[in-house]
């Protein structure tokens, strides 16, 4: 008896402690940030993308080269294209280094640790982790009422797009992820996910793999009535590939000329634009349903 | 297939086929009508198994399509069939989606086994294949290059990948062939080290453009790299059919010259061949028909290499039957290999190289394992 009293007597205080400045991070590693940190080093567009819609800007020293939205963030310094160098990071003197689990390799993460360089590693696998980084993020660099206020109003978007799809026929969309060999998402993967929370069925999802290889006799099977190719900024999609697709006079997609580009940057960056991609693909696969003043379709 | 191996001695016996001045004409003549009824025989067995085979590869798929279904199909493409304004989706898949794709995977695979057989003899070298001489590598960095900064340049854009590892690939020729060039002679040795560095620096500039290439898009470029069957459209099917006959006539063309080259350079040329002119001629149409077949389908593994030696091992090393017989197996090696790649975990698919190496292997090993057994009885 008395020992367990022990116990939650010595338990208390390190659990207020936890609560205040301490962060955990996707990969389990334990981080404290006493203070807001004014040294920032963003390693990926997403993150990047992030810190500025929380204002964070100012305490933002190093992106990549990748990071090219908002146009601010290309005038910050670069750290390269490649994975980090770890002597950069080290000489940048940031505070806090802020990198997706896929950029950065778990080698780097331990050299970082013993160097005593804060990192906080991310991991979407969700829309719902995209909203909790936001949070989190915002609670690190204290900007805590931003934060609220940009999830509060992403997680509205996201609702109303729900909403107006909800009682509507799914229909049937392909995403040409890559044409040669042909490739596209299914469940795993981010883009899969928004497929579906924009009121369509994901032909990828036969597959029941993330990024699978698919033949594209599955896909005339399947006769998806929408197709999405993800292209990259003020780019179309290749007259070569829309020629390519036309053959298939069979598809639905091709018949009803259901064929439309979205920006690639808005589909596979899990930052705050995701819910632009999401409102642009709904109203692909539901233009019914949206204002005609809506982004029109190619 | 287990053929004679006493044919293994048929290029000293008789060289090309050709008479040479001082044999008795009736000698000649008798050997000669001996092989070719052996010829005939072989590729008579080998063409109906190839046919059978693209049959087979026809009716698996996503949709199977049953024999009297299939005939039926093909019946619509002498006499259309008018009555049924929707065009059946089964029909669509056979005739547009599958049959393309079967008959270029045949078309890629006895390319490069007849490219590797071509390359083991002018080289003289057992552990040649097609992209040995760094023109496939040439190929992947054209493909690369345009996957990478082709995205949002419009001349890049406007050719497609194939394209531009064609000219890769060409270039790559081009340098390789500059180099190994010596006073008008081309020296296999030299011609094969060029090859191999070719590859090498040409295979770190892959890497490099790699590592700097934008994350989100690197997947494109590894699974070209990584091989891949595409279905055509027929125009493009029936050009890269003319281009990849012509090519794989030429060579065919050789068998001859390659046997005598198998006795090495100095005898063939007291022989009467013109090596040099010979030893051009294969490099020039190998890397042809490599770089094309790279163009088309990425890296495709295992092909080139073991399909000649098996055949090597089964029906002997005379290029008159070792050529042409390279030529249908290998096609059917790359088309059940590539059926496999779309089947096994439909619906999704894999790689063709994974299926090529993973089966070719096992069966080389076999093979192998059975002859080295039979010589030594």
């Amino acid at each position: 008896m008395k020992r367990r009293q022990q116990g939650i007597l010595t338990g208390m205080p390190f659990m207020t402690n936890l609560t205040s400045r301490t962060f955990i991070d996707d990969t389990g590693r334990k981080l404290y940030v006493a203070t807001p940190p004014t040294r920032i080093a963003s390693l990926a567009p997403s993150v990047t993308e992030m810190l500025f819609a929380l204002g964070a800007d100012e305490q933002v020293v190093a992106v990549t080269d990748f990071c090219d939205y908002p146009p601010g963030a290309g005038r910050k310094p670069k750290l390269g294209s490649t994975k980090p160098n770890i002597e950069t990071l080290v000489a940048l003197k940031a505070d806090l280094i802020l990198a997706p689990r896929a950029f950065i390799d778990s080698t780097v993460i331990a050299k970082l640790d013993s160097l005593k360089i804060p990192t906080y590693i991310l991991e979407a696998k969700t829309i719902e982790d995209i909203l909790s980084h936001l949070h989190t993020i915002g609670r690190i660099v204290d900007r805590t009422p931003a934060a609220t206020r940009l999830v509060a109003e992403m997680r509205n978007r996201i609702q109303a797009v729900k909403q107006r799809t909800a009682l509507l026929s799914r229909p049937r969309v392909f995403y040409v992820l890559n044409s040669e060999p042909l490739m596209t998402v299914g469940p795993g993967s981010f883009i899969h996910q928004l497929l579906e929370l924009a009121g369509g069925s994901n032909i990828g999802g036969i597959t029941g793999q993330p990024y699978p290889r698919i033949s594209i006799e599955d896909v005339l099977k399947q006769n998806p009535d929408v197709l999405i190719f993800p292209a990259g900024p003020s780019e179309g999609i290749p007259e070569q590939e829309q020629r390519q697709w036309q053959r298939w006079s069979t598809l639905n997609a091709v018949r009803d000329k259901r064929i439309y580009r979205i920006d690639s940057v808005l589909m596979d960056r899990p930052g705050p634009r995701i819910v632009d991609g999401l409102e642009l693909l709904a109203n692909y696969l539901h233009p019914s349903a949206w204002p005609p003043s809506s982004p029109a379709a190619q | 297939m287990t053929g004679p191996h006493h044919l293994e001695t048929a290029p000293s016996s008789s060289p090309a086929g050709e008479a040479s001045p001082s044999d008795p004409l009736v000698t000649v003549l008798a050997v000669h009508h001996r092989l070719s009824r052996r010829w005939m025989a072989v590729m008579g067995i080998l063409a109906t198994v190839t046919v059978l085979l693209i049959l087979l590869c026809l009716r698996v798929g996503s949709q199977p399509v049953d024999l009297i279904d299939m005939v039926h199909t093909f019946s619509h493409i002498i006499v259309p069939d008018r009555s049924q304004t929707d065009v059946e989706i089964g029909e669509t898949i056979l005739l547009y989606v599958r049959l393309p794709r079967v008959l270029l995977a045949l078309l890629i695979g006895a390319s490069l086994a007849v490219v590797g057989v071509a390359l083991q003899a002018l080289l003289r070298n057992p552990l040649a294949d097609p992209y040995v001489l760094g023109i496939s590598s040439g190929s992947a960095l054209g493909a690369s290059l345009a996957l990478s900064i082709g995205v949002g340049h419009s001349l890049v854009q406007q050719a497609t990948v194939p394209f531009w590892a064609f000219v890769g690939g060409i270039a790559a020729m081009a340098v390789v062939y500059r180099i190994a060039l010596s006073g008008g002679r081309l020296p296999v040795h030299t011609l094969l080290l060029t090859g191999i560095i070719i590859n090498a620096v040409l295979s770190a500039v892959i890497l490099f453009v790699t590592s700097i290439l934008d994350p989100t898009k690197l997947f494109r470029m590894m699974s070209w790299l990584m091989g891949n069957v595409p279905s055509p459209d027929f125009a493009t099917l029936g050009i890269l059919a003319a281009y990849a006959g012509v090519g794989i006539l030429l060579l065919l063309r050789q068998a001859g010259n390659l046997n005598l080259l198998a006795l090495g350079e100095e005898s063939a040329m007291t022989l009467g061949v013109d090596v040099e002119r010979v030893k051009k001629t294969v490099f020039v149409l190998a890397a042809l028909l490599t770089g094309a077949a790279v163009s088309v389908s990425g890296m495709i593994g295992f092909v080139g290499m073991v399909v000649p030696h098996m055949l090597r091992m089964t029906i002997g090393a005379d290029h008159r039957f070792l050529l042409p017989a390279s030529a249908l197996i290998g096609g059917c090696f790359l088309m059940i290999s590539d059926t496999m790649a779309r089947t096994l975990f439909a619906p999704s698919e894999i790689p063709v190289g994974i299926v090529t190496a993973l089966i070719g292997g096992p069966i080389f090993i076999g093979l192998l394992m059975t002859h080295t057994a039979r010589m030594n009885v």
